[in-house]
């Protein structure tokens, strides 16, 4: 029987839980707001912790040099003081309006009932590279994700990539698995060279220089068999295969949103002054919106969002000011 | 803003800078690869990923030529249109969605370094 939860409700809705929409949450709580995050990401950061965790950022006020992750982090602990909830792992697939309000549905069926919904989805939803070969395998033999390391248990499965999710589950499962071929287009991997030690020191078989050409078995019982691999030198071999686990990296795009009846610019959503889009309580901020004289960068965002914020609270609460008042005068 | 792929990529085309690209925003042409400054969103990743150095972001270019010719030939790929061909490329909006483009301009077929 399908299961019907009970819609949630919060004041505001953030979609994108990069450094915008996490610091639209703590802007949010300071404009004493309820608030709910979404990401269809795993964890919170956006393209901070998807792209360059261990980097330095340098160009935000007031932080001379902070490493992304460590940025991050401040900006979940600076939310945290009004305990947004985080829908995190989820994905918005579809925004209609219900008495003039915004529904939002994510993909694994969550309704939410919002007063306001603010977009802060950056560079969209990053959906996986496919494999060249086996899309046909897809959900029996090929996936491009781990979610549970132990249904690999005892079986014999191929990793391809050469970053740091292919080195991470390379390195997991060869503890668990019969077998782990490691497969990689090119000569050199780009994850965490202690990683790779890890990898390089257990039972995997790594094949670089090498891409997978073909999947092999019952097709119809969705039972794997093997995997053909080709060298650059042009030499074919057949690997065993119960699965293969293919991490390309991804790419984004606007995804779901695009088709919301948004008014759009390109790759980006077109907002007034205010942060608002064409659609009525549905505001746009940081990396996804454009204007005439945008620049496209965190400060800029921190900026956006709060102008946002602050609009959407007066648009909620005619009686509310739209200036603020100071956080000093806080707790 | 925008990265630029620059003169150690003629002949080389190893193309890791596509596979790390978050927008896919890295057509590949015959002998080189192109990266499309409207579609690049400025994040790095294929800086650090060219096994021959070949990408640098495009502001080094104003104080060095050849650099700046790379820059301005980066463009005219998408610009205008290219060799056997009517239209220009424009902004795809993906390079996997189009596949290898296998052309270059006159200014990349016809370099020597």
């Amino acid at each position: 029987m399908a299961r019907t939860p009970s819609p949630m409700q919060t004041d505001v809705l953030i979609v994108g839980a990069g450094p915008t929409g996490l610091y639209g949450a703590y802007y949010a709580g300071f404009r004493g707001l309820s608030t709910i995050v979404v990401d269809v990401l795993p964890q919170a950061g956006g393209q901070v912790m998807a792209l360059y965790p261990e980097k330095e950022i340098r160009d935000v006020a007031a932080l001379p040099s902070i490493r992304g992750r460590d940025f991050v982090a401040n900006l979940v602990e600076q939310a945290a003081a009004y305990e947004p909830s985080y829908l995190l792992g989820r994905q918005a697939v579809a925004l209609v309006h219900e008495d003039g309000k915004p529904v939002v549905t994510l993909d694994d069926g969550t309704v939410i009932n919002a007063e306001a919904v603010v977009l802060t989805a950056g560079i969209g939803t990053p959906t996986p590279r496919p494999l060249e070969c086996g899309e046909e395998w897809l959900g029996s033999g090929l996936s491009y994700f781990v979610v549970d390391p132990s249904v690999h248990a005892g079986k014999d499965v191929v990793v391809v990539g050469g970053g740091d999710s292919a080195l991470d589950w390379a390195d997991a499962l060869s503890r668990i698995a019969r077998s782990v071929t490691l497969v990689h287009r090119r000569a050199a991997f780009r994850g965490h060279a202690a990683t790779l030690t890890r990898v390089r020191d257990s039972a995997c078989v790594i094949h670089t220089d090498t891409q997978v050409t073909g999947l092999h078995g019952d097709l119809a019982a969705g039972r794997l068999e093997k995997v053909t691999l080709r060298s650059k030198a042009g030499e074919e071999s057949l690997v065993a295969a119960d699965h293969v686990i293919a991490a390309l990296g991804f790419i984004s795009d606007l995804g779901p949103l695009r088709e919301w009846g948004l008014e759009l610019a390109g790759r980006s959503v077109a907002v007034d002054r205010a942060g608002r889009t064409n659609l009525p309580r549905v505001y746009a901020a940081g990396d996804l919106t454009d204007y005439d004289g945008k620049v496209k960068l965190m400060s800029v965002g921190f900026g956006e969002v709060a102008i946002a914020m602050n609009h959407v609270a007066v648009d909620l609460d005619p009686d509310l000011t739209l200036f603020p008042g100071h956080s000093t005068e806080g707790a | 803003m925008s990265y630029v792929i620059g003169a150690p990529c003629i002949d080389e085309l190893d193309r890791a800078c596509v596979e790390v690209c978050p927008v896919d925003c890295i057509y590949v042409g015959d002998r080189k690869s192109y990266i499309n400054s409207n579609e690049c969103i400025d994040c790095g990743a294929c800086e650090v990923e060219c096994p021959v150095d070949a990408i640098f972001v495009d502001r080094k270019a104003r104080k060095d030529p050849e650099l700046k010719a790379f820059l301005e030939d980066s463009r005219a790929f998408f610009d205008e249109p290219l060799p056997g061909r009517d239209a220009p490329l424009g902004d795809p909006g993906g390079a996997q969605k189009i596949g290898e483009i296998g052309v270059d301009t006159e200014f990349v077929t016809n370099f020597s370094a």
